[in-house]
């Protein structure tokens, strides 16, 4: 039986468990028809070009929201999980009560699993749920979109701020058998609101598994976001994570991605500027060693005029690693004097890693500026020997130099527990 | 202290050192002159153990031991400093985190402990005022943004920072305006004792007179053509060059 298969009877089973949320219902259905029409995607599509999916829908992984829940939650332990925050822990897409520890929140601030908040909070779910990362023609979305068991939901009412860092924790179990697990989240900021938000995705178990996320996020106009991403799967993880987040006027979205472990990873980060004076920083750093392959595919729409974008992502790349940058900046007609800014830099550590990067910059408007470069290189010899010649080992002066240069990455990054992961991360895999 | 014997190196096939013979004993200045294309950098890359030169013949021992053996880190905890021509700027590395990573990997190479934290930032204030450095270098980047002379003097506050008993400065004065060349050669002598060694070198005269050597030595197509002391250098300077290449290619004749 193939992957398509498979999911076709769990969308069945899935349907006679349906909760009685209707709209929601129908998105699901309407998502899984989409899915049936389109398929995996393959390399002939344009976006999929470097990236198959093929090794991965070969093999026999069970979508699953069944878990040892318990148990897998409390074997996966981070160093996050030890900060003043708000932690919500999922496994296989499934919220785990016991191992989330919530801090008193402000008034009608909503920080709960989806499940929950669909039929607790049904009109600000509804509102939003599905409206941002379309399923048409987007064949991931749409198979998470039909089979997804939970996620976080978070919802900031206008002018009220979150303060402490929200923390979701996906954890993918194989420790049974071959996992397909899709969580989700939902975060809606109203005018004003702020919040920090970390996701954080983890695996258990040797065997391999498939993680299918989908993150919507919407800012109403003056919202602030801190928003990071940070990927530590190991083993035979493969990962598809695809974020869109809809911008009104005069937000600020912080966003900073870390790709350190994983087997194979897609991440899909979709920015729309659906007003004026809209700011958006998209960060990356990619770590990748032995067969690791890292796909960022990045897409900054610029719908409305006077708005900024800066985007910089760096990659250290090893032994036979792989990695793709895909920055796609859209501006539009009617967007005029946008300032969109594009790096992608990348130190290969080896004769053997691969890097192919693409900037695809498409410019309706005539009063804009826009610049974009990417550079591949190795450590700097000069500099290396200027360390060594100072006392400095070389294995020192290597792990010196590769801080140096995910310096400002690591600067965009508000919370000090999450940059020291990185910088372990660094001195691990050199 | 150091003992360069018949030291040959070339780079990429094309010879460079053609036998050097040196020896240096603590406490003294060499000044190591010569034109352009003599071999004067590639004498101190050698060394300081910079890789893409090939020794071909010789021996180097610094206090006994053979230095040409040695990882450039090593040269460095034996107390080799190298006080580079161009000092690489290196973006993202504070000077602070940079120093202190030095003189401890140093440490544990002598079998000391890590020097602790508040007892390296009081070393470092005093040698910030030995050097009369501005208090502002320790936060910035490593050479990052620094000009032409702050980078020189900030190799020579590495030096007052990692105390070598051997400095070999390459060409320290090049691209200096004549007040940076007298800050640094102020530091310089400031760190001079009965113990520690420079080997200096330089194609102009004008450093030698603020740094002033025991020993002068001209250096051309590789090797060691002429040895004097500090009066010799005010001869290079009336005269120039071209009277010791004709001495040199008289006496090949």
């Amino acid at each position: 039986m193939s992957l398509q298969e498979i999911i076709k009877d769990d969308f069945i089973a899935y349907q006679q468990q349906a909760d009685g949320n209707q709209s929601f219902t129908n998105i699901r259905k309407q998502a899984f028809h989409e899915f049936e029409r389109l398929g995996f995607p393959t390399t002939k599509h344009e976006e999929w070009k470097y990236t198959s999916l093929k090794s991965i829908i070969e093999q026999p992984f069970r979508n699953s929201c069944e878990i040892n829940a318990d148990a897998v939650a409390m074997a996966v332990h981070s160093p996050l999980m030890n900060i003043d925050a708000h932690h919500l822990v999922f496994v296989n897409g499934s919220f785990i009560a016991e191992a989330s520890s919530l801090k008193p929140l402000a008034a009608n601030v909503i920080v709960k699993n989806l499940a929950t908040a669909r039929t607790e909070h049904p009109e600000q779910f509804d509102a939003h749920f599905g409206k941002y990362a379309k399923v048409e023609g987007a064949a991931m979305n749409a198979l998470n979109t039909a089979l997804l068991c939970d996620g976080a939901f978070i919802y900031v009412p206008a002018k009220t701020q979150i303060e402490k860092p929200v923390i979701i924790y996906h954890i993918t179990d194989s420790t049974q058998f071959q996992t397909l697990s899709q969580p989700r989240n939902l975060i809606v900021l109203e005018k004003q609101a702020s919040a920090q938000v970390v996701e954080v995705y983890l695996s258990l178990g040797a065997n391999p598994s498939f993680t299918n996320v989908v993150n919507e996020v919407y800012a109403d106009e003056s919202a602030q976001l801190e928003h990071y991403k940070i990927q530590q799967q190991e083993n035979d993880a493969f990962q598809n994570n695809f974020t869109q987040v809809f911008q009104e006027a005069n937000t600020n979205i912080n966003q900073v991605t870390l790709t350190l472990d994983g087997n194979w990873t897609r991440n899909n980060l979709h920015f729309y500027m659906n007003g004026e004076n809209c700011n958006t920083l998209l960060y990356g750093l990619y770590l990748t060693d032995g067969h690791q392959f890292v796909d960022n595919h990045t897409r900054v729409d610029h719908a409305m005029p006077n708005c900024y974008s800066d985007e910089k992502y760096k990659g250290i790349l090893k032994d036979k690693s792989t990695a793709v940058f895909n920055g796609k900046i859209m501006v539009h007609l009617d967007a005029q004097k946008t300032n969109a800014y594009q790096r992608n830099q990348n130190i290969l550590l080896s004769d053997e890693a691969t890097i192919n990067t693409k900037p695809q910059l498409e410019i309706f408007a005539d009063d804009v500026k826009c610049t974009h470069g990417a550079t591949i290189g190795q450590l700097d010899k000069e500099a290396m020997f200027y360390l060594q010649s100072r006392g400095i080992t070389e294995a020192n002066a290597t792990k010196m130099l590769l801080n140096a240069f995910a310096d400002d990455i690591a600067e965009r990054i508000k919370i000090p527990e999450l940059v020291a992961i990185m910088e372990e991360k660094i001195e691990q895999k050199i | 202290m150091l003992e360069i014997k018949n030291l040959k190196a070339e780079i990429e096939g094309k010879k460079i050192l053609n036998g050097i013979n040196l020896v240096v004993k603590p406490g003294e200045v060499h000044a190591i002159m010569g034109p352009n294309g003599a071999g004067k950098s590639t004498l101190s890359a050698v060394l300081a153990g910079r890789d893409s030169y090939e020794i071909t013949a010789g021996e180097v021992s610094f206090n006994g031991k053979d230095l040409l053996e040695m990882a450039p880190e090593d040269r460095a905890r034996e107390g080799v400093f190298l006080a580079f021509q161009y000092p690489v700027e290196i973006p993202g590395v504070s000077t602070t985190n940079f120093l202190k990573t030095a003189i401890n990997e140093k440490r544990k190479y002598q079998g000391l402990e890590p020097m602790e934290a508040t007892d390296f930032l009081k070393f470092m204030r005093e040698k910030i005022e030995l050097m009369e450095m501005d208090k502002s270098l320790t936060s910035r980047s490593l050479n990052e943004g620094f000009s032409g002379g702050e980078k020189k003097r900030n190799e020579v506050f590495q030096m007052a920072m990692l105390e070598p008993t051997l400095a070999i400065m390459d060409e320290t004065d090049s691209g200096l305006d004549i007040d940076a060349l007298r800050l640094v050669s102020q530091g310089v002598n400031k760190l001079r004792n009965a113990e520690r060694s420079f080997v200096v070198i330089t194609h102009y005269q004008r450093l030698l007179d603020y740094i002033v050597p025991d020993f002068v030595h001209v250096l051309y197509k590789g090797r060691i053509v002429k040895s004097g002391d500090a009066s010799l250098a005010k001869e290079l300077e009336e005269k120039g060059y071209d009277w010791i290449k004709a001495e040199v290619e008289a006496a090949t004749v």
